[in-house]
């Protein structure tokens, strides 16, 4: 669930305009290699499905932990893979700043965050399914280091930055993000758990969607080479 | 791989986690909203706190910008236009994946 909740103009100029050419590149190299590989359709159709319900449920403050809001970042790079998925967190991210929820300055690096969850949730499910892992603990367990990685890349984007207008020591910056992303690795284990349960249903009626079936020369993020 | 090493592994990271989860629960204020909490520690630091990690009386709420600045209708909309569309073009991928070939 990791988002950097911080308003416009919070990041030096330097750390914003660094963000958001990461960002913006990240979003071009995934651009590009759509154009030169080909996806499924369905696939493109399944994610903006996943948006649709990350989106929804990103604006919905559930009351554990103090109230935290749930991303399923890792439930969307598991369903559109390793190219959609980041485009997903883009969409969520846009949508989401443009009601007020994130700022557009920070855009680029709530994507970063965000599609380093997917990434990292995409690929650790794909090596555990190898590994013949079940569907449960393979996304869970996937999910839950896919999230774990975007709060660490937070915590690592707040403290290299530093934030305008806190007159924190560094040391005291790190210490007080260390506790944030240590919160977000507790909401990690919910999201991680309910993402474990959605994969094993959809393991169970629509294995190809979740790459548990056989899927010939495509695989599971439906590009094909 | 046996089930019960897939398991003990899931189990043991969400131990790990939790165990982070609720030092940083504690650290950074106790039981907070994420963006007050967020807000204030990385501007006053870390400070101790407590409270009920699930606050049932709550319920699940919108976020607050959204609900504060009047925006639910809205909200609702995005989430009905990327749905529908979803949902849309997926029925449509799934049934041109059916038909059979043009000769």
């Amino acid at each position: 669930m990791a988002h950097i909740h911080l308003g416009d103009g919070s990041f030096p100029l330097w750390a914003l305009v660094l963000w958001t050419t990461l960002g913006g590149g990240l979003v071009a190299y995934v651009l590009y290699r759509l154009r030169t590989h080909s996806v499924e359709t369905r696939h493109v159709a399944l994610a903006g499905v996943a948006a649709a319900a990350s989106f929804a449920v990103f604006q919905l403050n559930l009351p554990v932990w103090g109230g935290v809001h749930l991303n399923l970042t890792g439930l969307v790079g598991i369903l559109a893979g390793p190219l959609l998925g980041p485009l997903v967190t883009v969409v969520v991210n846009v949508f989401s700043a443009t009601l007020g929820h994130g700022a557009v300055g920070l855009l680029g690096a709530n994507t970063l965050v965000n599609a380093t969850e997917a990434l990292v949730a995409f690929y650790a499910f794909r090596t555990l399914v190898r590994a013949n892992w079940s569907a449960f603990p393979a996304g869970a367990t996937a999910a839950t280091l896919g999230l774990a990685a975007g709060a660490f890349l937070m915590g690592g984007i707040v403290v290299a930055s530093g934030v305008n207008g806190s007159a924190l020591p560094r040391a005291d910056l790190a210490l007080a993000v260390s506790g944030m992303v240590a919160v977000n690795l507790g909401v990690a284990v919910l999201e991680g758990v309910l993402t474990g349960f959605v994969v094993q249903f959809l393991a169970t009626v629509r294995p190809d969607l979740v790459g548990t079936a056989d899927t010939d020369s495509t695989d599971a993020s439906g590009v094909a080479a | 791989m046996e089930a019960w090493r897939q398991y003990g592994v899931l189990a043991a990271v969400l131990a790990a986690c939790t165990a982070a989860g609720l030092w940083g629960f504690t650290t950074t204020g106790g039981s907070l909203p994420y963006a007050k909490r967020f807000a204030r520690a990385l501007q006053e630091g870390a400070r101790e706190g407590s409270g009920a990690l699930v606050d049932a009386g709550r319920g699940v709420v919108i976020a607050g910008p959204i609900r504060k600045q009047g925006l639910v209708g809205e909200y609702a909309a995005v989430v009905a236009v990327l749905l529908a569309v979803g949902v849309t073009t997926y029925a449509y991928a799934t049934r041109r994946a059916s038909d059979p070939p043009d000769r």
